[in-house]
């Protein structure tokens, strides 16, 4: 690799020009005096007399520059000045927030602009362009986030009240919590009765392969059933079996509620699961099973001691699969009043309340990146010879 | 498999009005038992087409960009496209409707947008797959036997790649008439219509209509793709 006799890297190139023009022509942020009054849209420019927003495109042009001839050096340039500008972001938008928002108005709300969101896309794209580029790991790559939170953190909590997603947020903080706690604990109850119900599945699936045949056939029907479909057909048998019996009504099983949605997240995640779990234990090399048996291990030595940790990191693959899925799908459930963050959603659409819309689908969307980032580094962990 | 779905399906939405009764026997109290906003027929048809425009461009979209980022020209982009559909697939679908509903407003465009965008990441990460699982000595093979770079692609690489591919389209597919029913929250009027309706007044022969209607369409569209993929098996790839 001779230093700057490479060839420009057109991604960063294209990336940050994009980036830029898209930084300088749209809609930085929109200010309305209340959350009734649709609002005022502002281009940067406009905004401090500009200085700050130009300020802002100098590391994207310096980064557009160091593409031209990339050396590793420049990379690493590069990469500071990406984290750089994302990390300014936030107090660039508070400071823009001080100058716009009129104190006098306590109601008074700021909304993000496309500018924003499509700088934020942008840039991320080109760290991940520039962390593969240096072969910096997944771990890494998250790391790197870290100072952009941080300031976007900072900058919620001390200048950016008037941020319409922070005022719906602090108008609902309560509701917010109590959502975020449903949500993970649907999530959780449903991917854990799934590993327990699919481990068994699986272990019966070894002894009879009828069972096999018949589990898969039926687990791949139940999943190619739309998920707000499925909600809705269990709604009918539950509302009949709670007026029947007492006893499930008594303790919450009714229609609508988080009887159906469990029962649904359960079914949709046994299939991923029990996919995982059989492959797992049918993988592992039968020399080493051989040779465990060979060690005078019993079988239930040689199930516990080598089959299980070997197949591990396939079984953390199935939950890492499940639980992303789960995420997801107990925001439908929300429509048929399981609670959890797909709540904001749909009130928020019925509203026409955006922001109400952004306060449940950002944290979903946080929450299934989050927990496959940490399973899928967990499984990289526990793989046999993983991680150095 | 796909004709005995396919007739259920549409035997069910023609007949739904014939079985009163039946959905009598679901709700007795209910003035109404059949969902009559619109024909369920109009309902099954705007939903089909608003999954089949999306899917049709997220296929020649998703196949395009991967092959474009496969040849010599466009490999600079190859990584971060390949990273992008992998990180994008941990996207919930409800949410990235709900994010297009704020930039594009309500009703039907917001939503095949969504699908549209939703939907390429299979496709793009199974084409990829498909073309980088090829073997060198194959393309290095055609390229011996003095084979355009063109009649590279349509003939050995595309050919090979195809079952991959396929299933790739089938996820995406298979997606889009879930996440399309969800589009009924942002105003557009397809099979997801007479379940929303159901929950918000309560009445479960509503809702059944609408998922035994729903589901049906998901299974004739699975086995069809089921059906294409064996048929693809048994025949020799030519090539």
């Amino acid at each position: 690799m001779g230093e700057g006799r490479q060839a420009p890297n057109w991604v960063l190139i294209s990336l940050m020009l994009a980036a830029g023009a898209a930084w300088l022509t749209l809609d930085v942020v929109s200010v309305a005096p209340n959350r009734i009054v649709p609002g005022t849209p502002h281009v940067a420019l406009g905004i401090l007399g500009g200085v700050p927003a130009i300020l802002l495109v100098l590391p994207m042009l310096a980064v557009t520059l160091l593409a031209w001839h990339p050396t590793r050096k420049g990379l690493w340039l590069s990469l500071a000045s990406v984290t750089g500008v994302l990390t300014l972001l936030p107090l660039w938008l508070a400071a823009a927030t001080a100058m716009l928002v009129d104190p006098d108005l306590p109601q008074a709300r700021v909304g993000l602009g496309s500018a924003i969101w499509v700088l934020l896309f942008l840039l991320l794209l080109a760290l991940i362009e520039l962390r593969t580029r240096l072969g910096l790991s997944r771990p890494m790559g998250w790391l790197l986030l870290i100072p952009m939170l941080l300031a976007w953190w900072l900058s919620l909590v001390l200048w950016l009240e008037p941020l319409a997603l922070q005022r719906e947020y602090q108008a609902r903080s309560d509701q917010f919590a109590d959502a975020l706690l449903t949500h993970l604990t649907l999530v959780g109850a449903a991917v854990g009765a799934s590993l327990i119900l699919a481990s068994l599945l699986a272990l019966a699936m070894r002894r009879h392969p009828g069972v096999r045949r018949m589990g898969f056939a039926a687990l791949n029907f139940l999943q190619t059933i739309p998920s707000l479909a499925l909600f809705g057909l269990l709604l009918a048998p539950l509302a009949w079996l709670a007026s029947r019996f007492e006893g499930l009504a008594s303790i919450g099983v009714s229609g609508i509620g988080w009887a159906p949605a469990f029962l649904a997240l359960l079914g949709y995640s046994l299939l991923p699961m029990v996919r995982n779990i059989h492959v797992a234990l049918e993988e592992v090399d039968p020399a080493v099973i051989e040779s465990a048996h060979g060690m005078g291990m019993s079988r239930r030595q040689v199930f516990i001691q080598v089959r299980l940790p070997l197949a591990l990191p396939v079984v953390l693959e199935g939950v890492r699969i499940t639980t992303v899925q789960a995420i997801g799908l107990t925001a439908v459930a929300a429509l048929i009043g399981a609670g959890g963050l797909g709540t904001f959603i749909f009130q928020g659409l019925g509203q026409a309340a955006m922001d109400m819309v952004l306060l449940g689908a950002l944290p979903i969307i946080a929450l299934a990146l989050m927990a496959d980032a940490l399973i899928g580094f967990l499984s990289e962990r526990l793989r046999p010879g993983g991680l150095e | 498999m796909p004709v005995v779905w396919l007739s259920l399906l549409l035997l069910l939405t023609v007949g739904i009005e014939q079985m009163e009764w039946l959905f009598r026997l679901l709700e007795p109290d209910k003035r109404q038992v059949i969902y009559a906003r619109a024909s369920f027929f109009a309902l099954l048809m705007q939903h089909v087409l608003v999954v089949g425009i999306a899917s049709l461009l997220a296929v020649i979209i998703g196949v395009g960009a991967a092959i474009a980022v496969t040849r010599p020209a466009g490999r600079d982009f190859l990584p971060l496209v390949s990273q992008l559909a992998s990180i994008g697939q941990t996207f919930p679908p409800v949410a990235v409707l709900a994010l297009a509903v704020p930039v594009l407003g309500f009703g039907t465009l917001p939503i095949i947008v969504a699908l549209l965008l939703y939907g390429l990441l299979p496709i793009v990460r199974n084409t990829l797959a498909g073309i980088g699982g090829i073997e060198p000595e194959m393309r290095e093979a055609a390229r011996a036997m003095g084979i355009t770079p063109g009649q590279i692609l349509r003939q050995v690489e595309l050919p090979l790649a195809a079952p991959v591919i396929l299933a790739g389209i089938r996820t995406s597919v298979t997606i889009n008439i879930a996440t399309a029913a969800l589009g009924a929250t942002v105003g557009a009027s397809n099979l997801g219509d007479p379940i929303i309706s159901g929950i918000v007044n309560g009445n479960t022969a509503y809702i059944v209509q609408g998922a035994l209607l729903i589901g049906l369409l998901a299974l004739t569209v699975d086995s069809a793709f089921e059906r294409l993929v064996r048929q693809r098996q048994l025949t020799p790839a030519h090539g």
